[in-house]
């Protein structure tokens, strides 16, 4: 009866180590199901005619096109126009609230905090209905308050450039506070001493901020830029449901091309070479970002 | 136990009644059209549910591609699809939906006139069948008109209708326009007006690009002449709506089955106040028609019941009862060619101030060309959204500058050739 002492420890080892992947099969089939397919399919993709059935494979067809395409540059020139406006307005805002969400002067803080952080709790297609009453030209509220203090009114919706900025406030309403919440998390990792002591040495409030909030939020500061970034690139809700990518194409994205391209023209070959071209423009962007900020704490 | 043995058999009960009801999805105004004969089509099918869903024009597009490239996921059993759409379909998803002919259609074909069939048949298989036409027509506030002194009857040209507008300026101090156009968000004022001329996005045959033509060129030359006027609100679909509820519009430029909007979005107050005029022509003496959208019904090849879906249509369509409900409780004009000339058709219609409507916007159908819908339309439509608000905003020196430069932007997208 007495069992076998060589067999099990042979065993046991092999199906020890089996277990962990077992466990992460699951994972793994979905990640290989809904990732790696899609994304190695649309890769495919972007090199074959879609335009008529059945689909050939033609190098240049898409990527040709891609280089040429006026609709497309103009997408790339408008997502990058407000990844440089939007972006640094937004964050240079979300940091002065996560100053004010941690200063002791500020009573009701978690209310506040709330207040800030709920626009992203909200659906957003009711947000992007509401935005565009509030820029309706005739009957907007925003409209009705220029006029009230003696401005023009002005045709937010109709007209490209006040297009592109109705675009850049919602974006800034619907973000900055979440951004603010994530920085305020990161302001609370700064030791108190560190302005204790600078309090000592005589440093104004407005010397603490640049000397020591920013410097020390920097790691902060990049991952929410590098967030907003990448989000930035896949714009898709404000354009497309509050200015309906328009007036014409004035505030079409890279991503409201890709999906007109896609789901309107039917022409998935196309819309994945332009799926492709904004991942590759992410990457860069982030690898510059990491270099350019990040690369900074590092050389200290 | 037995409870739950009772519980799985009343769900399962539950499910096979579930499975006698059909689903359509359509927009807009389609909904209570063609709600209004679901209850003629139990008469023959009793016991069967048909539920009317409204999605909105283009998301009914949207997710029927998307359901087609699905195999048919997720699609309903009846689908209402625009005229100028149906191609993209037939071209790109052969087999998504239902060919017609499997189920007696071939003998639908008189009923209906040819330039309907066009978009809706391939070969010998028939996809669709025809539900309204979109012949255009001016609506108009006859007191806000009356007010400004503006005399419909003496439009007969666009250029009648800018002298109107700039009345109609004076009268109110600006405050309530001529009329309004989807700048920069469509180009259907485009697509009247060119089809007005004789022209459209492609050739007949679908083979060339031909927005450089001489009548499209016409279509924005005299598009841009209303907009320069400042007669015209720049506004989309909605906000079109919401400046005629507050009198901020006299009228409207649309094709027939807008008549229908207005009678499901007016204010009360406004009812027997509004009127319609033919299309004003582009040059003295000019046409006086022109066609925008007009849609029909076609059977996704998923649906559990093509047979009862294919009733209801024939029942919905193809009946004379139910398109003449359809048509004076709803305002969508029929296709149906044995009601043409129907005495029904003199009736006054209280909405419109008692005026016969449909005998004039009906007595045009002859004069509208006939243009193709091709399986390109939505990127062609996409390109002449830009160009035409580019366009109106001065970008371009010219009408034909700016159509070449569209038509080179189409070429690129469907390597379609330009018409010389």
């Amino acid at each position: 009866m007495t069992p076998e002492p060589a067999a099990a420890p042979r065993r046991r080892p092999w199906r020890r180590r089996a277990t962990p992947y077992l466990f992460l099969t699951p994972f793994f089939a979905l990640f290989a199901i809904f990732w790696v397919y899609p994304i190695a399919y649309s890769f495919v993709l972007s090199f074959l005619n879609t335009r008529q059935r059945p689909w050939t494979l033609d190098w240049d067809f898409n990527w040709g096109r891609l280089v040429q395409d006026e609709y497309f540059w103009n997408a790339l020139g408008n997502t990058m126009l407000i990844l440089v406006v939007q972006v640094p307005i937004m964050l240079a805002f979300a940091t002065l609230l996560a100053v004010a969400f941690s200063s002791d002067l500020l009573r009701f803080k978690g209310f506040f905090r709330f207040a800030f952080f709920a626009p992203l709790v909200l659906g957003a297609v009711p947000y992007s209905a509401v935005f565009r009453l509030i820029f309706n030209e005739q009957y907007g509220v925003l409209n009705y308050g220029l006029t009230a203090i003696g401005l023009p009114s002005v045709s937010w919706l109709y007209e490209s450039t006040p297009a592109l900025v109705t675009i850049m406030i919602a974006m800034t309403w619907r973000w900055t506070g979440y951004n603010a919440v994530i920085l305020l998390s990161g302001l609370q990792s700064i030791p108190a001493t560190l302005y204790e002591a600078a309090k000592i040495d005589g440093a104004t409030g407005v010397q603490r901020f640049f000397l020591i909030t920013i410097p020390m939020l920097r790691p902060v500061l990049l991952f929410t830029f590098v967030l907003s970034t990448i989000g930035t690139l896949q714009l898709f809700t404000e354009p497309w449901l509050i200015t309906t990518t328009g007036p014409g194409n004035a505030t079409e994205t890279l991503v409201t091309y890709l999906y007109q391209q896609g789901f309107r023209s039917f022409n998935f070959g196309y819309a994945s070479a332009i799926a492709y071209s904004v991942a590759i423009i992410a990457a860069i962007f982030s690898l510059l970002q990491i270099r350019l900020v990040g690369g900074r704490e590092v050389e200290r | 136990m037995h409870r739950v043995a009772l519980t799985l058999l009343a769900l399962l009960t539950a499910t096979a009644v579930s499975a006698q009801t059909l689903t359509a999805w359509v927009w807009d105004i389609n909904k209570p059209a063609l709600e209004s004969t679901i209850e003629s089509f139990q008469e023959m099918h009793p016991g069967v549910d048909v539920v009317v869903e409204d999605l909105g024009n283009q998301n009914v597009y949207d997710r029927g591609l998307a359901g087609c490239a699905a195999g048919g996921l997720d699609m309903p059993d009846i689908y209402l699809v625009e005229n100028n759409e149906a191609e993209v379909f037939w071209s790109q998803f052969p087999d998504c939906f239902v060919d017609l002919t499997t189920l007696g259609a071939d003998e639908l074909r008189p009923a209906f006139p040819d330039f309907k069939w066009a978009e809706l048949t391939v070969g010998d298989a028939i996809h669709a069948v025809p539900y309204d036409s979109g012949p255009t027509a001016i609506f108009y506030r006859r007191d806000l008109y009356e007010q400004a002194g503006v005399d419909p009857a003496d439009i007969e040209t666009w250029a009648d209708f800018i002298d109107a507008g700039a009345q109609m300026n004076t009268a109110f101090d600006g405050n309530v326009k001529m009329g309004a156009i989807g700048k920069g968000a469509d180009d259907e004022w485009f697509r009247m007006l060119a089809n007005q001329a004789g022209c459209f996005y492609f050739d007949q045959a679908a083979t060339e690009i031909t927005i450089t033509q001489p009548g499209c060129v016409q279509a924005m030359e005299t598009m841009k002449n209303v907009w320069d006027a400042s007669v015209l609100h720049p506004a989309g679909w909605s906000e079109q709506i919401q400046f005629l509820q507050n009198d901020a519009q006299a009228s409207s430029f649309f094709g027939s089955w807008y008549s229908g909007t207005l009678i499901a979005n007016m204010p009360e107050d406004q009812a027997g106040e509004w009127g319609v005029y033919l299309t004003p022509a582009l040059e003295e003496g000019g046409v006086r028609a022109s066609n925008l959208g007009g849609s029909a019904l076609a059977i996704p090849a998923s649906s559990d019941h093509p047979d009862l879906a294919y009733d209801f249509i024939t029942n919905a369509l193809a009946d004379e009862e139910n398109q003449l409900e359809i048509l004076f409780e709803y305002g969508l004009t029929p296709s149906l060619l044995s009601l043409q000339g129907d005495p029904a058709l003199e009736q006054g219609v209280e909405f419109f101030g008692g005026q016969a409507i449909w005998e004039d916007i009906l007595g045009t159908l002859g004069d509208v060309p006939a243009v193709a819908g091709t399986q390109y339309f939505q990127e062609a439509r996409e390109v002449m959204i830009v160009t035409v608000n580019d366009y109106l905003d001065g970008e371009y020196a010219s009408a034909e500058a700016a159509l070449e430069a569209a038509a080179d932007q189409i070429a690129a997208s469907t390597g379609l050739p330009i018409a010389d």
